[in-house]
């Protein structure tokens, strides 16, 4: 709290004290609990954001602490290592960025090599900048994330941003020659006119001032100063080594397997016919991974009573909240692969010889190039080759430290390149797998200091998918050779069984690594990192079911808790495998872990599951219910509930005395599936459903028909999600519910994708969007950063519906207890967490199977952490995934929910076969499908087999507690002391340890364990926009309009959005159009300034605005003009933040000024003039029209599939700053486009008409000279004559 | 072109062409076509390939269908051969008489309304056209293990433990009573639903594989079990159930009463030039005829008796229709072969002096579930009538029928004389006696041509388990 500063440092106070700077942060404390040992700022900066990349980092800093030597650092053995590895991110780089500064580094070339922009696959960038960053990133992985950093080391201060821009930075000069950045505008009451120049950061920028020179040093000026200290590009030029192929590599297996090696090695490696047809094979058809839909039902490994690839211990940690993911497809240009082999250099001594480099573009390897690397034994890159084959009477620890002691001797004589291998069966042998290989091979190389002098490669048949990329990378490799998925794809060709075309065929190696790579973006997005050097040795995953002794010697650091597999257990199913490979009359498996198959993987959702159900709920009969509880309730241990028995501690009651049915029904909610996903019959017989049982639906993302408002087929629950599809005022007014869908437990970290064959006229007029084009949810929110944008987002949500609840769905993973404690004290009233197990409608089959874990565990954690911060009473408590049975309910209760989510058994009770179709639109059962057909003649639900299922489901929660004898359903909450762990029944589970999911934490026990406050009240009352409502309420309620005006400041928040509610709950989106408020403000205006604005809403702001202005935006008018007495060009000046305009379905906005980044992101109905934005504007937008007068960022219009835009191009460069995979551009011209010139024109004078635009004025005087240098941008798919007519009709 | 994911709807379900009623009730030929390449492809690419595959599920042997389905739409005709043999011996068998209406194609999701994927007559398909193109199964990888196994009785169960033997190294030597191998599938089922060169290329098919066939030759009566037992490494016993479920009503034993065996089999003899003196043929040409009996067997004998061309068929049943356990597919050409079927009505007895005159009949409902869960027919007093008939043939249904020699052979029985297995759960089908083994009918009762063929086979897995 900023008001005890002068307390706790009484020099500040001091009159003699003076500073010519000062660097300041406060933050939001996410952590558990606020420790002064995490206050900012550290030694040398302060840092706004998230480092997500840090786990990479601190693995680098510790194995790279003998490389680092200076005459500065004689001597660093005694600090080693060099960077904390428990304390915050930023306190890990703080601590990097002093030893870089003390080594002789300035601040500003120390902060770019640690935080680079995207130079990789820039492409205008200058080729001796280029340089530079080359050459250090051969030293240096980038500590990458949403950063806003500022630093000084005495003499320079500097600001810097990460690549993505992901956190905002302004900054304003006034006359008394005092500059400030701060991640808002107007933070201090600087007079209007007093301002001489103001502006912000993009992506990657650097802004820097020499206290010694006062010279201000833009990012060119800075990039100029570091590119011309060495001849960078000449050292590359004379050291790099670039393994290029020809385009084309028949050789995808030089000497082809012959089809029984082949079966040997596939049965080795436990290759499945079903996982060569299904994840191989469209990995090279498709180049890209394959898609499925519902979820995954079968067991985590440690459970399952099959022999699984170790890879699947292996779950994928996801950014959640704290750090975003970033968006691999629409913003690849921050991503890179580029990988480079060599030994590493002191970065303190810049040299020719350090840039001695071979540079890959991709981990990757296909044969051709790992020969190339071997084959440069010969010219200094010697290499040794580990055979990770062992004698099978050996047991597997003593394996790998025999692999560990070959590698360390290894290098220890000077080898650069390990090549572990399993390549070479031989018979009496085993491999060891090569995931434990790399990592403890990784691990031994730090331990003793020798990790960055060699490069470990992997040539192994256990890679095929991108899961088993990343966690060979993950967990230290360089590069691997995935030779197996190369032989088994080289018999598909032979066999004549692959579907392309004879060409593609030659080029059947590199389609796979095209797939393979962009499953790789997609993991490393995930968890927000851009690059594969900041990912590698990150170790990014949660192991489920390894012991201590595994994760010990092979994946120390890794998150691991509840123990499992021994290395003996390993060993078992090694020998399993060998002893079916070496048997000529074993087959190659069938298969049975995607789908269902007799003899495969158990299924939790069978087709003895499925139809036992479907039978109860037609009949009614709570009979063959209990026939349906049973096979589930008895299944083989399946999920890590079914290891756990409830021990009841009285005697049991008679039934009527619990609770009754009705109560337990409003713990139930449906969970989010949008229409889209579903058919609308599907939809709304849930709805009703859940609205009969006085238990809520969930709209899913995809927005409703408003006729549903106010009848039996409402969604109570309406959800908010990344692409806020159809997220209108009016939608969010008739909630009782506002859900925050973060992240979904079938696809953690990844946006929604409903395929456009799904997205019929209906389907793209709730989600404003057009028919035929597929839609895509961006994987983070990009109103969600950091925690501060979440509470910033449930204000919002609170301000247009003060009577809903707003809820946050999370998913399980390690540290979620400490994110959901954050969104309590972000003033949720209510967190889901989701299982790895929930269903999606479409996703990629390595999403559904390999990330989220597990929901006891995070249900556990959660319930922990926000009871030892006392956060659990003020906050209800969901959890789903995978829920069937009352046994399930209970047993969630036990561990800490109060509520639960259903979302595949109501399907299935609605007809719903399970049949994984859902992304195809051909789901035969009418439930999953847009098709008019099989809607109407297939689909054979009704509300009532839901209504059925549900009241089984609770008649069984009430036979188990009169069981238990328990009377009311809270006795259950939280009492994890009901639970007994049972032993297990295999060899694995009985080496479970589940203990930490039934600890209390030591906690004492009399604080409730569940949800008693009524709500969780923010702490800004929103004072501002409650007088603003008392104010126009009388007008409201009339419909007359009216004029008011008012001063606002930058701590108003959300202004707009209260009266936005009011209005939309009285006239709906656009009703009061026709009769407006006209509102005039004064000021800085605080974030989200006309969020979910309704029509009849007019914002006149003279001053400037924060991030977000007018998200969500439906109807009415913003204008953003400069102070009357600006002295500064409003045309350069920035006006508004970032995000303005996130999935604003209509209305219009006018800025005299230019925008931040992602301008009108996923507009899809909204008009806007602007005279300037940043990067990514218009991405995903899918309608209304956006006319920019000014200069755009990079990366326009990526996703773009619908409206338009008018883009003025002084520099002539916009060709290379817009996005060309979707759109294309034309030059306006009179000949043949005058109605485009017309309208155009008329934008420009209501332009100038608003904002009296001094620019938009010129423009206007002089149209002639300037409309030459306008572009229409629209869709590759639109034709331009129809773009104004679209446009006509939509109004 | 069809959308591929939407062909299920805009192709219709086509079974394959079935012979006019006026040719198919005067010959013993299979009455279906087959599928032309074409026809195959599409209709198995009816197929959704469901993440919850239904038909394999509910197939006895659990076939991989939805993966043979996607290899025939693709056109690759000998994987799909080599893909269906891992999972079944006499696939081209059961995809002519399995009841597929009950299994597979009852469970295709496709079945609610839209017509479920012909999956028997496209697995007919897959076979008969593969040997028609010269497929014979891979042996070359088999690595003979010099062990030798004996099994007792070529029916389907020996047949697919043998195979699954010859696949696996173990050299199969297979004994039959009877001149040619099958058992049922030769003697019982009729020849208008297998035609018996379908049967003898499977005898080629398997000898190839080596499995050897010791014809005529009853165990216990030609050759001693002591002998097999000394001269083999184990012992399979497939020897199926040849008694007869009685009615126990008065009559039963009057000339012109018929159990459904002889009968079946006194044609098919005939039908194959084989001459067994002792059974005789049983004509039933210009005869009234009545098939007691609503099962498989009765229809098979419904149809036999039109085709010899008796006067009239008629086939009592003693619940409703929906609850008669025959293929319905069976059902549905004995009616359009001119069988006239009486519903809810149990013979009581055969009327007759000399030889049968008729039989008396006496109505049923259905009353409430009996212990195996189906409703137990009640008779509805006062309802007796007589219909006229030349000819009764009783096709209740088969009992176990042990050889006595068992008992010395310490092979252990249940009550009702079914083969007493797996009592240890390592060796699956292993009787009492360790180094045999038993499955099909004998162990489970009668009971459907594929339930046999997974016993086979999974007492082949537990007999090599066994040899290790």
């Amino acid at each position: 709290m900023p008001q005890y500063l002068a307390e706790f440092y009484p020099d500040l106070k001091d009159p003699r004290m003076e500073a010519s700077v000062v660097v300041f942060h406060q933050r939001f404390s996410t952590n558990t609990m606020p420790q002064w040992r995490l206050a900012h700022p550290y030694r040398y900066l302060a840092h706004n954001g998230e480092i997500n990349t840090v786990q990479g980092n601190r693995s680098w800093a510790v194995a790279r602490g003998p490389l680092f030597r200076s005459p500065l650092l004689p001597d660093l053995s005694d600090i080693l290592p060099v960077v904390s590895l428990t304390g915050s991110d930023s306190q890990s780089l703080d601590n990097m960025l002093e030893l870089l500064l003390i080594g002789g580094l300035d601040p500003m070339h120390a902060m770019r090599m640690l935080v680079p922009p995207a130079w990789q696959s820039v492409d205008m960038i200058d080729p001796d900048l280029k340089a530079f960053y080359e050459y250090y990133a051969t030293h240096m992985e980038p500590w990458d994330g949403p950063a806003g950093i500022v630093l000084t080391d005495g003499r320079y201060v500097c600001c810097t941003l990460d690549r993505n821009g992901l956190r905002p930075a302004r900054w304003v000069i006034t006359k008394n020659r005092h500059i400030t950045v701060a991640s808002e505008a107007g933070v201090w009451d600087y007079l209007p006119e007093d301002v001489v120049k103001k502006g912000k950061l993009g992506p990657g920028e650097m802004l820097a001032l020499d206290l010694q020179t006062s010279e201000l040093l833009d990012t060119k000026r800075v990039d100029e100063l570091l590119k011309s200290r060495h001849p960078y590009k000449v050292w590359l030029k004379k050291g790099v080594r670039y393994l290029q192929t020809d385009l084309i590599d028949p050789r995808l297996a030089a000497e082809p397997f012959d089809r029984d090696t082949l079966a040997l090695f596939q049965k080795m490696y436990n290759v499945s016919a079903e996982e060569r047809d299904e994840i191989i094979r469209v990995l090279a058809e498709d180049e890209s991974e394959a898609v499925g839909s519902m979820g995954d039902d079968t067991p985590m490994p440690v459970l399952s009573k099959k022999v699984r690839s170790l890879y699947d211990y292996f779950r994928q940690q996801f950014a959640q909240v704290t750090n975003p993911p970033i968006d691999s497809l629409r913003e690849s240009i921050v991503m890179s692969l580029q990988t480079q082999i060599g030994p590493e250099c002191n970065i303190f001594a810049p040299a020719q010889q350090h840039a001695e480099q071979i540079v890959l573009s991709s981990p990757v390897l296909s044969q051709r190039k790992l020969r190339q690397i071997v084959a440069l034994a010969d010219s200094g890159v010697p290499n040794e080759f580990i055979d990770l084959q062992y004698d099978e009477r050996l047991d597997l620890k003593s394996a790998l430290s025999a692999v560990c002691d070959q590698a360390e001797a290894a290098v220890r004589n000077g080898k650069i390149v390990l090549l572990l291998s399993d390549r070479y069966l031989v018979k009496g042998k085993n491999p060891v797998h090569a995931l434990l290989a790399t990592g403890a091979v990784h691990h031994r190389l730090v331990k003793t200091g020798l990790r960055c002098k060699c490069n470990i490669l992997v040539e192994t048949g256990t890679a095929r998918d991108a899961h088993h990329f990343a966690c060979l990378i993950g967990y230290g490799a360089t590069a691997v050779y995935p030779y197996l998925a190369y032989q088994t794809l080289f018999d598909l060709m032979r066999k004549g069984a692959l579907k392309m075309e004879a060409a593609m065929r030659q080029e059947l190696g590199r389609s796979y690594r095209r797939g393979i790579r962009k499953g790789l973006f997609k993991i490393m997005s995930k968890m927000g990192i851009s690059t594969v050097a900041s990912y590698r040795s990150a170790q990014l995953f949660e192991i489920v079911g390894l012991s201590d002794e595994v994760v010990g010697m092979c994946f120390e650091g890794s998150d691991s808790r509840i123990q499992g597999a021994d290395f003996a257990d390993l060993k078992a199913d090694a020998d399993y495998l060998a002893k079916r490979a070496w048997d000529p009359a074993e087959r190659v498996e069938q298969g049975g872990l995607l789908k269902y198959m007799h003899g495969g993987e158990y299924h939790m959702y069978n087709p003895d599951v499925v139809a036992t159900l479907q039978s109860a709920v037609m009949t009614g009969n709570y009979e063959q219910y209990l026939e349906f509880a049973a096979l589930v309730n008895k299944r083989p241990v399946s999920c890590v509930r079914d290891l756990l028995k409830i021990n009841p501690r009285a005697a049991a009651i008679p039934i009527e005395e619990v609770e009754s049915e009705s109560a337990i029904f409003a713990r139930f909610d449906s969970a989010g599936m949008s229409l889209g996903a579903l058919s609308p019959e599907a939809h709304e017989a849930l709805a009703i459903a859940m609205n009969r049982l006085g238990a809520r639906s969930n709209s899913g993302e995809g927005g409703e028909d408003p006729v549903r408002y106010g009848t039996e087929k409402n969604s109570k629950i309406k959800q908010v999600a990344s692409g806020r599809f159809g997220v209108t005022p009016e939608y969010l007014i008739n909630a009782e519910v506002l859900q925050i869908k973060i992240a979904q437990g079938a696809k953690p970290g990844e946006g929604g994708q409903l395929p456009g064959h799904k997205v019929n006229d209906m389907i793209a007029r709730l989600r404003f969007a057009r028919p035929g084009v597929g839609l895509i949810s961006p994987p983070p929110h990009h109103d969600i950063y950091s925690i501060e944008d979440l509470a910033q987002l449930i204000f919002d949500l609170k301000q247009v519906n003060p009577r809903a609840l707003v809820s946050v769905k999370l998913v399980a993973e390690p540290g979620v207890g400490t994110v959901a404690a954050g969104v309590a004290k972000a003033y949720a009233d209510l967190i889901t967490i989701s299982g790895y197990d929930g269903g999606t409608g479409a996703s990629p089959l390595s999403s559904i199977k390999y990330a989220g874990t597990p929901w006891e565990l995070g249900l556990a954690e959660t319930h922990q952490t926000l009871r030892a911060n006392e956060l659990r009473h003020r906050i209800r408590l969901q959890t789903d995934g995978g829920l069937k049975t009352g046994l399930d309910v209970v047993k969630a209760a036990l561990i800490g929910a109060e509520s639960f989510g259903f979302g595949t058994a109501p399907m299935v009770a609605l007809g719903c076969k399970y049949l994984r179709i859902c992304h195809l639109n051909n789901c035969a059962t009418g439930v999953a499908t847009q098709h008019n057909v099989l809607r109407a003649k297939y689909f054979i639900g009704l509300p009532d087999m839901v209504v059925n299922y549900f009241k089984f489901v609770a008649r069984e929660c009430r036979e188990i507690m009169a069981s238990m004898g328990i009377r009311s359903f809270t006795q259950l909450i939280g009492h994890t002391e009901l639970l007994d762990m049972l032993p297990g029944e295999t060899s694995k589970q009985r080496k479970l340890d589940l203990s930490p999911l039934l600890a209390n934490s030591g906690l004492i026990s009399n604080k409730p364990q569940y949800c008693v406050d009524p709500r969780n009240e923010p702490f800004d009352k929103g004072a501002m926009a409650e007088k603003m409502l008392d104010d126009m309420k009388g007008a409201i309620a009339s419909g007359s309009g009216g004029e008011f005006s008012y001063a606002v400041n930058n701590f108003h928040r959300s202004i707009g959005a209260r009266i936005s509610g009011e209005i939309a709950k009285r006239w709906g989106n656009h009703g009061m159009s026709t009769a407006p408020l006209i509102v005039s403000l004064k000021g800085s205006a605080g974030q989200s300034f006309g969020v979910w604005n309704a029509g009849g809403l007019h914002l006149h702001l003279e001053g400037e605005a924060n991030d977000y202005v007018g998200k969500g935006m439906a109807g009415g008018k913003i204008v953003l003009k400069p102070p009357a007495r600006s002295s500064f060009a409003a045309r350069d000046t920035v006006i508004m933040g970032n995000t303005c305009l996130y999935g604003a379905t209509g209305g219009e906005l006018y800025a005299a000024g230019t925008a931040g980044e992602r301008f009108a992101v996923r507009n899809s109905g909204a008009l806007a003039v602007v005279e300037g934005a940043g990067d990514h504007c218009c991405e995903y937008m899918t309608g209304g029209v956006v006319c920019v007068l000014g200069r755009t960022g990079v990366n326009f219009g990526a996703g773009f599939t619908g409206g338009f835009a008018y883009v003025l191009d002084m520099e002539r460069d916009f060709v290379d700053r817009y996005n060309h995979e979707l759109i294309d551009i034309n030059r306006v011209s009179p000949e043949g486009m005058g109605i485009h010139v017309q309208h155009l024109r008329g934008l420009i004078e209501q332009h100038v008409e608003a904002t009296d635009s001094a620019w938009g004025a010129q423009l206007i005087n002089d149209f002639r000279s300037y409309i030459g240098r306008f572009w229409v941008v629209k869709p590759k798919a639109a034709a331009i004559d129809s773009l104004l007519e679209n446009l006509r009709r939509a109004a | 072109m069809t959308d591929k994911h939407l062909q299920f709807l805009e192709i219709p379900r086509k079974d394959p062409d079935k012979l006019p009623i006026e040719v198919r009730t005067t010959e013993f030929r299979e009455i279906y076509s087959q599928y032309g390449a074409e026809t195959a492809a599409q209709q198995a690419g009816r197929c959704i390939a469901c993440g919850n595959p239904f038909c394999e599920w509910k197939c006895p042997v659990h076939n991989y269908i939805p993966n043979w389905l996607a290899l025939v739409n693709d056109g690759k005709l000998f994987e799909a051969a080599e893909l269906s043999h891992q999972t079944n011996s006499l696939p081209e068998m059961c995809g002519r008489i399995c009841p597929q209406d009950r299994l597979c194609e009852g469970a295709c999701t496709l079945n609610d309304g839209i017509g479920a994927v012909s999956i028997g007559a496209i697995e007919k398909y897959i076979t008969d056209e593969a040997f028609k193109q010269g497929w014979k199964p891979d042996m070359s990888n088999v690595v003979r293990t010099g062990k030798r196994v004996a099994v007792v009785g070529a029916g389907p169960a020996g047949l697919a433990c043998a195979d699954v033997l010859a696949r696996n190294g173990v050299t199969p030597v297979v004994f039959d009573r009877y001149p040619k191998i099958g058992g049922l599938l030769t003697f019982g089922i009729p020849p208008f639903k297998l035609e018996k060169d379908v049967v003898e290329k499977r005898r080629e098919i398997m000898e190839y594989m080596g499995v050897e066939f010791r014809l005529n030759v009853d165990v216990g009566r030609d050759v001693s079990f002591e002998d097999i037992a000394a001269e083999f490494d184990a012992v399979f016993l497939g020897m199926g159930t040849y008694g007869y479920v009685k009615g126990g009503f008065a009559g039963e034993d009057l000339p012109g009463v018929h159990e459904a065996l002889p009968y079946l089999i006194s044609n098919i003899n005939r039908e194959l030039g084989i001459d067994d003196a002792a059974l005789g043929f049983i004509d039933m040409r210009g005869k009234q005829v009545v098939v007691l009996g609503g099962g498989d067997t009765g229809m098979d004998c419904n149809r036999t008796a039109i085709r010899q061309g008796a006067g009239s068929v008629t086939c009592t049943y003693r619940r409703d229709e929906d609850n008669m356990p025959g293929s319905r597919r069976d059902y549905k050409n004995s009616k359009e072969e001119g069988v006239t079927f009486l519903f809810n009505k149990q013979p009581i007895e055969i009327v007759g002096s000399d030889r049968v005159r008729g039989v008396k009949l006496v109505e049923t409902r259905l009353g409430s579930p009996g212990p195996r869960g189906r409703r137990i027919p009640e008779v509805v007093s006062g309802t007796e009538e007589t219909i006229e008939a030349d000819a009764v043939i009783i096709a209740f249904g088969f009992l176990p029928s042990p050889p006595d020699w068992f008992v010395q052979q310490q092979i252990a029985l249940h009550a009702n004389g079914r083969v007493r297995v797996s009592a240890a759960p390592q060796h699956r089908f292993q009787t009492t006696n360790p180094k045999v083994f038993a499955g099909g009918d004998m162990v489970r009762g009668s009971d459907l041509v594929v339930t046999a063929v997974f016993e086979g086979r999974e007492a082949a897995q537990g007999i090599l388990r066994y040899l290790q």
